[in-house]
């Protein structure tokens, strides 16, 4: 086994590692760069808790192996932070209470982020619950989730509102 | 635990043929990786050779033309196919079942190749892509073949791909005339695979009869099953509410359902009989609109 | 609903840890990582029943990175369980050491450098058993043939539980309506979404630190001392942060016990995190039960006599069980007042993964059966689904004979309110109806079988010169944030704002014993508890203002907002800040310190206080298919004084989602001793897009034994909407569904046999 150079950009840093190609991305996240946030919780890529971004796309950390986001963007719910100001999905997540024992929301707010991205005007609830649709929580039935989503959506967290 | 492998990375299809015609058995192909890697991580496959093609833009493409119809690369993700403008206005049945498949994460990096070359009886595209007489294009360095996706499973989670093949796209002709494709799957969570699935193409001829009809279950066998003794109860009358019901009793006297954890294979010829005629209904209502 | 006469209690708030969880940065027990730390994996059985011959870790231990390799024989061996008063429950050795009794039980565990290494050793740890004939049903294990799975076990009943009162036989004489029915309830998992996990550090001085995903610190450090042979106060149990509970985290489990045993050997941390397989196939489950159920009532409804016999399948050791097999018994005449009431229950051994106690805590099961049978027998009479539960009703001071006396009840407005939303629902569309079922749960249960000497919960408040509150609990929260209601108990208590409160909790080297997040009870307990320290300080700090103000002695002094003020005039004060600097320099530099704690005394042998609801389920049923929409999911709910407004709204949405489940879609099936589906694909966790939207109606209550008037809310919660949903079915297709979960296969099987019977369909 020989192992591979892995050059790529997490939370605006760029990184360079050279590991086993079998290394996940959650993998080199966690254990390789100490990036604790991002989960794991399944062996079947069903609960979507190591959910992070590449170049902006929401992607199971635990079903992409490392070595194939070379020269990408990666970002993972320590990156959305900005210069100490919380992302509107993070505030609005605060607001409605939208977690309860915290292991789903790093994923969660990752989906919710990349979904916002993708559809800024979500043109209902349903559309919103699709969005999330990868992701499992055991504690809040979701609803709470879909309400800050929703908040976001609708310009509660922009600036000067 | 995955096993250890060497990691090659092509930097085209011709070096990955290249090293396919090598390696042969002893390497294995990941593009998006949503179903390899699960399997991986389980010590189900083990390999001695890991061929990465996630990164061979060459195959990502999504073209279609008038004559030849839509061209699928093979490294193009669901999620693209889901989100095309051309998908939603030629083939609006590939992107609602692109819309159902797994979740949003897959979909953004798994791949339609991928998911076809995974076999699996429960996947969405196969139904769908045999019930549009798809076809996929299967590339060796000795040279190119076509094969109907109806042809292309022999059998449970068996494609016809020789260990130095690899498929690079896949072919769906333009829709015909007076034709609709439907697709639903039964399931209990919505974006779950189907307990059963049935996609159904229905095309409406002179005189509102019905003139071609491809039915397709999915998870009702060990590859995806075209019913054909079901098309021919269809094909040649005008359609009706008693030929629906009729249809899906023979579809589901045709399958070759599984009993699992999920339905015994009394209740999955239940839900065939139900999908198939509610699928045949709906697809002949919308075909005779087209 | 009256308006908020409090400061900060019933007001949207962050949740003190709030910023940690969206952030990425809470630490769970999945997160830690120590230097030099080796990690563990456990060798399972792979048999339902077997003698273990031998293990042989030879090839193992010659793996290189492979670091120790222990079995039952390296442990003291005990006979551990969550019972302690009663030894003849503490039925588990966690590592067996004659014998297996469930696939999956642990037989060795190896610790080694990385996670695959431990993985590979496994393969070559040779085990010799001798396959023993095994039973999984309950109903077969019961019967004189079948093999004894605990040595001394007749017909593997390990306990029994009788309730009663009444003449049961004479009130089913003057029943002028009797019915029976048979029902079968599915077993559930906790599935949380992190795993069971450990990481145990032993070192020389003979103290071990644990940190663990755990619901009860204190008690997993009692517990590890008894298996260990350790002291408790040199074992530290570190619980930051905890990804969910759910009644499965607060018996000792594989991960804690292992990891301390190669720990000890090793005098190195070990971490062991189960994989998501383990977590389904070798901890403890809801109870699967089989239930008979027979009622008598008047023609105009009222209640007489109810017999219920119920035989639970208790898996392979008891854990919660017997409690599991009482309160199901208790709950089943919820909330109801039976003339004569009569119930039996058998818990009964099985070769399969033990099963003991989750959220609800065999009330839901109790319910599934009652309030179905309820509906069904209104049905029988021509009786209306709600005057029916009306004229039954708990009622304040109600006293249930011989059990409980009911304080707070707010169940009549809960019907009163979910008749109002029905018929503003107005008629409904065909295939779709709406099902209610009533409930009431226990506010903290009164057992102390662990055998505790402390009192159940305590509480340190400590103010620091700037005014901030250190408030030390032994509570845990789990994610049910009983940190934050905590706090805000504290602040209200102590009259200042809420983010002068800092929460100490989930560690037992800096905080008090507390039982710990289970049967409802830290709300109550812990909340009583932080209320008397606080106000303990506040007396403390009002005795200097009192000095200090030098008011004509009448004169009430009272703390608000931060605000410390005569009662008459609030415009004269001083700011609650200042006010400490003085105090703290009046006592030469020490710090304003309360105490609180709180045990129930004479308040019942189960618990001082009940919470209630009524709940509506509407949903549509596919009849050709048997598919099930949940649509809607309405609570009309009395849990006294609402003190975590958010908290409250998540308890109420997140409770449904798991009762949904366990209402129709996570089927656990046992086959031959082995779980079907121990992976997130197969077994079905209800996901965004099939969640139906609730709505809670909150009864105005007060609860004298609770603190402010608050009682519990979030698992009496999961008590009704199995039952609601099995009503809604009833009523939209006459369908009598009699086995949870109800699969949409059950429903095309139950329309065909009533076609059959000549109903229409």
């Amino acid at each position: 086994m020989e192992k591979q150079l892995l050059r790529f950009n997490v939370n605006d840093q760029e990184y360079e590692l050279f590991i086993n190609p079998k290394t996940l991305l959650v993998e080199a996240l966690r254990d390789h760069l100490g990036f604790a946030g991002t989960k794991r919780g399944c062996d079947t890529a069903s609960c979507g808790v190591c959910t992070v971004m590449v170049n902006g796309m929401a992607v199971k950390g635990c079903s992409v192996l490392a070595v194939q986001v070379n020269g990408m963007n990666i970002t993972t719910v320590e990156g959305l932070e900005k210069d100490g100001k919380l992302d509107p999905v993070q505030a609005a997540f605060l607001d409605e209470g939208a977690y309860q024992c915290g292991f789903c929301t790093s994923g969660m707010i990752m989906s919710a982020r990349a979904f916002l991205n993708e559809t800024p005007a979500p043109k209902d609830a349903m559309e919103i619950r699709r969005g999330i649709e990868g992701n499992l929580c055991r504690c809040t039935g979701y609803n709470s989730i879909v309400r800050a989503i929703d908040a976001v959506a609708k310009g509660k967290y922009r600036e000067g509102a | 635990m995955i096993h250890d492998f060497t990691y090659l990375r092509p930097g085209n299809v011709k070096e990955a043929l290249a090293m396919l015609a090598q390696h042969r058995d002893g390497a294995k192909i990941i593009c998006g990786g949503q179903s390899l890697l699960i399997i991986m991580r389980q010590g189900l496959v083990v390999t001695e050779y890991l061929i990465d093609i996630k990164g061979l833009d060459e195959l990502n493409t999504l073209t279609y033309e008038p004559r030849a119809g839509l061209k699928i690369g093979a490294t193009t993700t669901h999620r693209t196919i889901e989100k095309s403008l051309l998908i939603k206005e030629k083939y609006p049945v590939l992107a609602a079942m692109e819309e159902k498949l797994a979740s949003i994460q897959v979909r953004n990096w798994g791949t339609i190749g991928g998911n076809l070359a995974h076999a699996d009886a429960a996947g969405d595209p196969a139904p769908v892509l045999i019930a549009l007489n798809a076809a996929v294009t299967i590339a060796s360095s000795a040279g190119v073949r076509s094969v109907p996706l109806e042809e292309f499973y022999p059998g449970l989670f068996e494609t016809v791909l020789s260990p130095d093949e690899l498929v690079t796209e896949v072919l769906v002709p333009p829709p015909p005339a007076h034709t609709a494709t439907v697709y639903q799957k039964f399931n209990l969570l919505e974006s779950d695979q189907g307990i059963v699935a049935v996609a159904v193409s229905l095309s409406v001829g002179d005189k509102g009869v019905c003139r071609d009809a491809r039915v397709v279950l999915g998870n009702a066998a060990p590859i995806p099953m075209r019913v054909k003794n079901t098309e021919r109860l269809l094909i040649g009358s005008k359609l009706n509410e008693e030929i629906f019901a009729k249809a899906g009793d023979t579809a589901a006297e045709e399958a070759d359902p599984v009993a699992d954890i999920h339905a015994s294979e009394d209740y999955r010829r239940h839900l065939i009989a139900a999908l198939t005629k509610r699928m045949t209904k709906e697809a002949w209502e919308q075909a005779c609109q087209a | 609903m009256t308006a908020n006469k409090y400061s900060v209690l019933n007001t949207r708030v962050h949740n003190v840890d709030g910023y940690a969880k969206v952030t990425g940065r809470a630490t769970y027990t999945f997160d830690v990582k120590l230097p030099g730390m080796l990690y563990g994996k456990i060798l399972r059985s792979p048999h339902p029943h077997a003698r273990i011959i031998s293990i042989d870790p030879t090839e193992a231990l010659k793996l290189p990175g492979v670091k120790a390799v222990v079995t039952g024989k390296d442990t003291l061996g005990v006979k551990q369980g969550i019972w302690r008063r009663y030894p003849e429950l503490c039925d588990e050795q966690i590592l067996t050491i004659e014998k297996v009794r469930y696939i999956g039980e642990p037989v060795a565990a190896v610790a080694a450098i990385t996670e695959e290494i431990a993985e590979q050793a496994l393969d070559l740890i040779d085990v010799l058993y001798e396959v023993l004939p095994f039973v999984d049903d309950p109903m077969e294990a019961i019967k004189k043939e079948a093999p004894m799975i605990h040595e001394g076990v007749e017909r593997n009943v390990n306990v029994t539980r009788h309730i009663e009162w009444g003449d049961v036989e004479e009130a089913f004489e003057e029943a002028e309506y009797v019915r029976e029915d048979w029902f079968k309830l599915g077993g559930q998992a906790h599935m949380c979404m992190e795993t069971r996990a450990t990481v145990a550090s032993y070192t020389s001085d003979k103290k071990l630190t644990v940190y663990t995903s755990t619901q009860s610190p204190y008690y997993h450090q009692a517990l590890l001392a008894g298996v260990l042979g350790l002291r408790e106060s040199d074992i530290r149990v570190i619980a930051h942060y905890v990804g969910g509970g759910f009644g499965g985290k607060f018996e000792l489990d594989a991960s804690q016990f292992c990891a301390s045993v190669l720990s000890m050997k090793l005098s190195k941390p070990v971490k062991i995190v189960f994989t998501r397989e383990e977590d389904f196939i070798a901890t403890k489950r809801r109870t699967p039960m089989f239930y008979y159920v027979r009622t008598g009532v008047k023609k105009d409804g009222t209640f007489c006599a109810r017999e219920a016999r119920v035989f639970t399948n208790g898996g392979a050791y008891t854990g919660m069980g017997a409690t599991a097999l009482y309160l199901t018994g208790f709950f089943h005449s919820f909330p109801y007042k039976w003339k004569a009431y009569r119930y039996d229950g058998y818990r009964v051994y099985t070769n399969s993964l033990p099963s003991s106690s989750m959220r609800g805590f065999g009330a839901p099961q109790a319910m599934f059966c009652s309030e179905q049978q309820i509906d069904w027998i209104a049905a029988d009479l021509g009786l209306d689904m709600i005057e029916i539960r009306r004229k039954n009703a708990h009622t304040t001071g109600y006293e249930v004979p011989g059990q409980a006396t009911i304080g707070s009840c707010g169940l009549g407005q809960c019907l009163d309110r979910i008749e109002e939303w029905i018929k503003a629902r107005g008629t409904l569309p065909k295939n779709r109806a709406i099902g209610i079922s009533a409930a009431g749960f226990m506010t903290g249960g009164i057992f102390n079988w662990f055998d505790s000497p402390y009192s159940f919960s305590s509480a340190v408040v400590t103010i620091n010169y700037d005014g901030v509150v250190e408030l030390h609990v032994g509570a845990q929260d789990i994610g049910q944030g009983s940190n934050t209601t905590l706090a805000m108990i504290c602040a209200e208590a102590l009259g200042v704002k809420l983010e002068n409160i800092k929460v100490h909790s989930g560690d037992t080297d800096h905080c008090p014993a507390d039982l710990g997040a289970w049967g409802s009870r830290q709300t109550l307990m812990a909340g009583n508890a932080v209320k008397m320290a606080a106000e303990d300080a506040k007396k403390q700090l009002l005795e200097f203002a009192s000095a200090k103000f030098g008011y004509n002695i009448i004169y009430d002094l009272d703390i608000k907002d931060n605000w410390v003020h005569n009662v008459a005039r609030p415009e004269r004060g001083m700011h609650y800040a200042d006010l400490v600097k003085e105090a703290l320099r009046g006592k030469d530099g020490q710090r304003i310190i309360g105490r609180g704690h709180y045990t129930p005394h004479r308040k019942g042998m189960i618990s001082p206080a009940y919470s209630y609801m009524v709940q509506a389920v509407e949903a549509e049923i596919d009849a050709e298919t048997g598919k099930l929409s949940i649509i809607h999911c309405t609570t009309a709910h009395d849990c006294g004084q609402p003190i975590n407004t958010l908290g409250l709204i998540g308890q109420l949405e997140g409770a449904a989602s798991m009762a949904v489940g366990y209402g129709c879609l996570e089927n656990m099936p046992v086959e031959d001793g082995k779980v079907m589906n121990p992976n997130l694909v197969d077994y079905k966790i209800i996901r965004a897009p099939n969640m139906p939207e609730c709505e809670i109606i909150e009864i105005d209550t007060f609860e004298p034994e609770g603190p402010y008037g608050a009682k519990e809310a979030g698992e009496g919660l999961t008590n009704p909407t199995a039952a609601a949903l099995g009503n809604a079915i009833f009523h939209a297709t006459g369908l009598r569904m009699k086995q949870a979960p109800i699969m949409p296969e059950m429903i095309v099987n139950a329309f065909k046999e009533k076609k059959k019977e000549g109903g229409t369909p």
